[in-house]
C-alpha cells in the first residue's frame, strides 16, 4: 500500500502539487489571517520558552545548563505534535468542501495539514538555530550527529498522522472528543521529557519513556543536538513502532469510519 | 471478485445498495453516549437505495430519473465515491465530480484560490489551471472579484463559479444535479450551450433532472428509480414513458 501511495505521488499525477498547493494554502489560512502574520508562527514557541524560562529558571532555580535551547527543542517538537492532532479533531467537517463532490482520497488532506505544520517547523527550525549558534551561553554549535533529526522528523510525523486520523474520525461519532483530547493532552505535555531536565525525568517519570510515544522523539532530539552524540537506538526503534501502530489503527479508523463522514457529518 | 478492467466503462456498479439508520436524536457526544448506555434511543431504518447492478459507458450521456426522495441523490454520490456502499462496490475508472447547485469551494479562499485548490483536485496541473484561469474567470463574470473571499459573494455569483470551474476543469465522469437552474435566464443559456459544446461530446455525463425534455434531448440511457428500486434502465423514451404513467 506504501508503495503504492509513493508510485501515486511521484509517477506523473498531480498529487505531489495538490500536496504542496493545500499545505501552502493550509499555512496562510492559519497565520496571514491574522494581522502579525507570519511572526505569530514563530512569536509562539518563543513566547513559551520565554514563560517556562521564567518558571523554572529564576522562581525555582533549576540551574540547568542551556535551559533555553533544551526547552526549545522540546516545545517545537511538542506543539508540531499538538497542532497536527488538535488542530485537525475537526478536520473531516471543516474540510467537507474537498471530498464532498469529487472521489479524491482523504488522506490527502491529512497530509496536507502536516504538510503546513511542516513550513511551521522549519521557520521554528531556523529561529532555534540562530538562538543555538549565535545567543546560547558557551560555545554550542551543530556536529553532523543532526543528520538524525531527520528520522525523528519522520517518526513525529507518523506520530502525528496517526494521532490525526484517530481523533478527526472518533470526531464523527463522538463531538466532544475535542474537550476531553484536550485534557489528555495536557497530562500528556506535563508526562512529557519536555519541562523536565533528563535527571529529574529518569528518576521520577522513567517508566514514561517508552510508554509515552513522543518522550522518544524529545529525548533523542536533544541527544543529538545539544549533547552531540548518538541517538538511543533502541528508544527510536521503539518510537517508530510505537509511531507506526497508531498509524495503522489510524488508517484503518479512516477507511472504516472516515469513509462516512460525507454522510454523517 | 472485481471485474476485469474495461476500458469502455466508466463507473461499474455491482449489488450496491444503501440504508440510513435515522436516530430521534443526535446521539453523538461521549456523554451522551455513556447517559443513554442503556436506554438508546430508537434508530429507524430507511432504506434509501434497494439491491442494483449497472454499468456507465464511456462517453455517454446517462440520465436519472424518479421523484424527490426515490434515492437518486443518495445514488448519485454512491457511484461517484462519496458515500460508501452497504454492500457490493462501486469501481471508477478516472476521477468524478458531482455538482448540484455548487461545487466544493471553501468559503475561507479567494476566488483565485478556489479555483486552483478545485482544479487541482479534479487532477489538474498548476500549469493546466493557469492555462484556463482566465476563461473560468471570465465564463463566471468575476473579473473584478478574482482576490475576493467567495464568502463575500451573492448566491448567484458562487453558482457561477462553481459552474464554470467544472465546465473548463471538469473531472472524468461528471455528475450533474439538476444544473440548469443555474443563474439568471442570460447565464442559464450560456450554461446550456457550454453543455452541449464540451460536455455532451467529451466526457461520460450522469446527468439528474426532472426536466423530462432535458434527458431525453441529451440521455442516450436512462434509470429510473422509484422508492429505492430500480424500475427500468434502457433507452430514454421507454424511461420516460414508464415514470410519467407512474406519475399520472
Amino acid at each position: 500500500m506504501a508503495l503504492n501511495i509513493l508510485k501515486d505521488f511521484f509517477g506523473g499525477t498531480n498529487k505531489l502539487e495538490r500536496f504542496w498547493l493545500l499545505s501552502k494554502i493550509e499555512f496562510k489560512l492559519r497565520y496571514y489571517e491574522n494581522i502579525l502574520g507570519l511572526i505569530w508562527a514563530l512569536i509562539k514557541p518563543i513566547s513559551d520558552c520565554l514563560i517556562y524560562y521564567i518558571a523554572f529558571e529564576f522562581i525555582l532555580k533549576s540551574g540547568f545548563p542551556q535551559y533555553v535551547s533544551f526547552l526549545f527543542i522540546g516545545l517545537i517538537l511538542w506543539n508540531f505534535f499538538l497542532e497536527s492532532a488538535t488542530g485537525t479533531i475537526q478536520i473531516l467537517s471543516t474540510k467537507k468542501y474537498l471530498y464532498e463532490y469529487t472521489n479524491m482520497n482523504k488522506i490527502e488532506i491529512y497530509l496536507s495539514v502536516i504538510g503546513s505544520n511542516l513550513i511551521g517547523l522549519f521557520f521554528n527550525t531556523l529561529m532555534f538555530s540562530f538562538y543555538f549558534l549565535l545567543i546560547e551561553n558557551g560555545s554550542t554549535y551543530f556536529s553532523w550527529h543532526v543528520i538524525f533529526f531527520i528520522p525523528i522528523i519522520l517518526n513525529l510525523i507518523i506520530l502525528s498522522l496517526g494521532f490525526s486520523l484517530i481523533l478527526s474520525t472518533i470526531y464523527i461519532l463522538a463531538k466532544d472528543i475535542q474537550q476531553i483530547w484536550l485534557i489528555v493532552a495536557n497530562l500528556g505535555f506535563w508526562l512529557s521529557p519536555i519541562l523536565f531536565s533528563p535527571d529529574l525525568f529518569n528518576s521520577r517519570l522513567r517508566t514514561l519513556k517508552y510508554i509515552n510515544p513522543i518522550s522518544s522523539i524529545i529525548i533523542n532530539a536533544r541527544t543529538i543536538i545539544i549533547y552531540h552524540h548518538l541517538p538511543e537506538w533502541k528508544l527510536m526503534a521503539w518510537g517508530f513502532v510505537y509511531a507506526t501502530f497508531f498509524l495503522l489503527i489510524g488508517i484503518y479508523m479512516l477507511n472504516t469510519l472516515g469513509a462516512k463522514a460525507a454522510e454523517k457529518l | 471478485m472485481k471485474p476485469e478492467t474495461d476500458n469502455n466503462i466508466a463507473v461499474a456498479a455491482r449489488n450496491i445498495s444503501k440504508k440510513f439508520h435515522i436516530t430521534e436524536d443526535s446521539h453523538n457526544t461521549v456523554k451522551q453516549r455513556l447517559f443513554r448506555m442503556f436506554n438508546p434511543p430508537h434508530a429507524k431504518i430507511v432504506d434509501a437505495l434497494k439491491m442494483m447492478s449497472f454499468d456507465i459507458k464511456r462517453g455517454e450521456c446517462f440520465g436519472l430519473i424518479g421523484r424527490n426522495g426515490s434515492g437518486k441523490s443518495t445514488l448519485v454520490r454512491m457511484l461517484a465515491g462519496v458515500y460508501p456502499t452497504d454492500t457490493g462496490y462501486v469501481q471508477i475508472n478516472g476521477s468524478t465530480m458531482l455538482m448540484n447547485l455548487g461545487v466544493g469551494m471553501s468559503h475561507e479562499l479567494t476566488a483565485r484560490e478556489n479555483i486552483y485548490v478545485s482544479g487541482s483536485v479534479l487532477g489538474l496541473k498548476i500549469k493546466e489551471i493557469d492555462l484556463i484561469f482566465d476563461k473560468i474567470i471570465e465564463f463566471a463574470e468575476l473579473q473584478e472579484f478574482i482576490d475576493v473571499k467567495i464568502k463575500f459573494f451573492s448566491s448567484g455569483m458562487l453558482a457561477r463559479l462553481g459552474f464554470s470551474i467544472a465546465v473548463n476543469a471538469g473531472a472524468d465522469v461528471m455528475f450533474l444535479d439538476e444544473i440548469f437552474a443555474v443563474g439568471d435566464v442570460k447565464f442559464q443559456e450560456k450554461a446550456i450551450k457550454v453543455f452541449e459544446k464540451s460536455w455532451i461530446e467529451q466526457k461520460t455525463v450522469v446527468l439528474i433532472s426532472h426536466n423530462m425534455g432535458i434527458i431525453q434531448k441529451y440521455c442516450q440511457r436512462v434509470a429510473y428509480i422509484k422508492n429505492g428500486n430500480l424500475e427500468y434502465i434502457g433507452d430514454s423514451e421507454t424511461a420516460i414513458k414508464i415514470y410519467l404513467a407512474d406519475n399520472e
